[in-house]
């Protein structure tokens, strides 16, 4: 027989195994915090997806990706993920997937991972590695792939660029673009740069030398999922656009006028701090009609739960890039306040907003209760806004409560015309007292009795026209904001 | 190594991966309880005992997005707070029971009601009335309405309320309607249709 000893001994080390055994089998998959994005250039869409950090894997959520691709029906199942894809006008494609394995199926077809699939919170995460692969054998279309940049094109989109110096006092660069751009332009001394983040912009040739007395060059980089075109000087440097935005002319800047000593006027409204800077892409200058899409919640904060495994969240992100895609179609320039699931804040989305001056701004929710549309203007205290120098923060809205009404009936009547049952009302929805811009929300639930048909592609297709067209409609009757 | 050595140390590798998956089962067990029980937790409604009086309530429908006019007949405190807190709880067990068409969460209670300057009352709610309310802008609109109206129309007095959760101001009930601000009685009535 053992003697006492042994037995202790033995009985620790068992327990001590179990217990590592059990820790083991439930031990959760810790995905670090999202500090990069890919960026996704597409003909229907370009968009930014957050990557995520796991078991030194870079990885993207899969619905994430194919979202602005096409329709996407996603079922998690425990460890199985099986996701439905359509793009527009081709057939239905099944991907099959399973958590920690690297295998899987796309349309039927084996495919191979370069690292395992992970399933987080009932969502697919693909490898970043993989996503080429996988896109292409999904698209059957040419991906460029660069993933020192992390930029993705999906066919032929890109977008290239030819540079002009016109010498003279003072010498011009005219950069000209196939179609019109909007960059992000930051100078300093004797730089000036253009970041692109929503144009597929590449460059025949990155680098290129001057030898003029004002511009001495210009260099082209990709990196973190944008391109970035960075012009050097000898002196401070502005740009201007013309051609309808396909032409930058890069010239030298005035000189500033002498100081004047006065006291700087307060800002029109009082702005928070920036928590979370995300500034939509500012649109071309010029007079426009340019309309701010903002999906409400993202991040950890995931609105209502229309079903276990759709949050709101998603909802109105796929629902606001249709709304984007049909204000285009309408010739109208839109921009959404959030292209990725990311948390914003309700004060940092007006502060976006206000800084962006859209003509209409447009706040999207979804519900799980009640049927159909509702469109929803401010509930505001206007009996106490009283002046037009100075807006309160909380009472931004006041001045625009007359325009967002009309905005609000030009929407629900195209609803109506779609018989789509739609009510219109006053909310005390956050932001909305915030925004100093003609404003509505819109939250949609399921036309009927079934919650999921909130996803419907048909639905959602009417809702997203419906939108568009009520805010077209309202072109020429607001007044147009220059920024 | 002896082999009884190794069979007791194999039955207790065994006991103890049993012991293991017992525990890891029972954890789940515990949670699924906890949940149950928060689903089963409802507002105590306003005692039944003495001269009843017929109280307002406008109770919220998801359904068409509305508020009817409902007449109630309770037994009400003397003291004006506590007749509004009891108005209101009366509003709260209606909307806790299984049948109700604006189900507002498990466990929300109005704990206080506090009158200030005659015409404002601070409603101080327990925090599973945010915590668990559903969530969306129309269904949290109804229940701001349906609060402000109810306390209005018992007592008229009443055209201010500001609605406190666990006697802290938040910034919204459940990710979209303002609970930062007062709310006036005037200013809820156009937002929403009243059925009578």
């Amino acid at each position: 027989m053992p003697s006492r000893q042994t037995f202790v001994v033995a009985a620790a080390i068992a327990l001590a195994l179990g217990w590592g055994a059990v820790r083991w089998l439930t031990r959760p998959t810790v995905f670090a915090q999202p500090p990069e994005q890919l960026s996704v250039y597409s003909a229907q869409s370009s968009y930014a997806v957050p990557t995520i950090t796991a078991n030194g894997q870079q990885y993207v959520g899969l619905v994430e990706l194919l979202e602005p691709l096409g329709t996407v029906n996603a079922r998690p199942d425990g460890k199985k993920y099986k996701l439905r894809f359509t793009a527009p006008g081709s057939r239905e494609l099944e991907l099959q997937f399973h958590d920690g394995k690297e295998k899987g199926k796309v349309g039927g077809k084996d495919i191979k991972l370069p690292a395992n699939f992970a399933i987080q919170n009932n969502r697919g995460y693909v490898p970043l590695s993989g996503v080429s692969e996988l896109l292409t054998r999904m698209l059957g279309t040419e991906i460029r792939y660069n993933p020192a940049a992390r930029r993705l094109f999906i066919g032929n989109i890109e977008q290239h660029f030819t540079l002009d110096l016109r010498p003279g006092a003072p010498s011009k660069l005219f950069i000209s673009f196939d179609s019109p751009v909007n960059p992000t332009i930051s100078t300093e001394p004797g730089h000036i740069r253009f970041t692109f983040r929503r144009e597929p912009v590449l460059a025949a040739v990155d680098h290129a030398s001057y030898t003029d007395p004002l511009i001495t060059g210009a260099n082209f980089s990709e990196r973190d999922g944008i391109g970035e075109l960075d012009i050097t000087g000898n002196a401070a440097l502005m740009a201007n656009f013309a051609d309808g935005g396909k032409t930058i002319i890069v010239t030298a800047a005035p000189a500033p006028p002498p100081p004047v000593l006065t006291q700087q006027p307060p800002a029109a409204i009082p702005l928070p701090p920036a928590e979370h800077p995300q500034t939509p892409a500012p649109a071309p200058a010029g007079p426009r009609f340019f309309v701010l899409i903002d999906p409400a919640h993202g991040g950890n904060e995931i609105g209502a739960a229309i079903s276990p495994t759709l949050p709101e969240k998603d909802v109105v992100l796929g629902l606001a890039r249709r709304v984007q895609r049909e204000l285009a179609n309408r010739g109208i320039n839109a921009a959404l306040l959030r292209n990725s699931d990311i948390a914003i804040s309700l004060d940092q989305r007006a502060v976006s907003a206000n800084a962006a001056r859209p003509a209409i701004y447009v706040a999207l929710h979804a519900a799980n209760t009640g049927r159909g549309v509702h469109v929803f203007t401010s509930l505001t205290d206007a009996e106490n806004y009283s002046s037009r120098d100075f807006l309160p923060w909380d009472q931004a809205q006041a001045a625009f409560l007359e325009p967002s009404a009309a905005v609000a009936g030009s929407v629900s009547a195209e609803l109506e015309a779609r018989k789509l049952p739609n009510s219109t009302m006053a909310a005390p929805l956050r932001p909305m007292n915030n925004i100093a811009a003609p404003a509505i929300a819109i939250e949609i639930a399921a036309p009927g009795d079934n919650v999921s048909e909130i996803a419907s592609n048909a639905y959602q297709e009417q809702v997203a026209q419906s939108i568009a067209a009520g805010i077209a409609a309202m072109r020429g009757k607001i007044a147009e904001v220059r920024p | 190594m002896t082999r009884p050595i190794v069979i007791m140390f194999l039955v207790l590798l065994l006991i103890a991966a049993g012991l293991g998956y017992y525990a890891y089962q029972l954890r789940n067990r515990v949670a699924i309880e906890e949940q149950q029980m928060a689903r089963r937790s409802q507002v105590v409604v306003p005692p039944a005992s003495g001269p009843t009086t017929p109280v307002t309530l406008y109770v919220a429908s998801d359904a068409d997005g509305s508020l009817r006019r409902s007449q109630e007949n309770l037994a009400l405190p003397q003291e004006r707070s506590e007749r509004a807190r009891a108005v209101l709880r009366a509003l709260f067990g209606k909307y806790s029971q299984g049948s109700s068409t604006h189900p507002i969460g498990a466990g929300a209670d109005v704990r206080d009601v506090f009158l200030l300057a005659a015409n404002t009352a601070i409603v101080d709610t327990s925090p599973a009335f945010a915590d668990s309310h559903p969530s969306g802008v129309l269904v949290e609109e109804l229940t701001i309405a349906s609060i402000v109206n109810t306390l209005n129309a018992n007592d008229p007095q009443i055209t201010r309320v500001k609605i406190l959760v666990d006697g802290k101001e938040r910034d919204t009930l459940a990710g979209h309607a303002d609970l930062r601000r007062f709310y006036s009685a005037g200013s809820m009535a156009p937002a929403l249709k009243e059925t009578p």
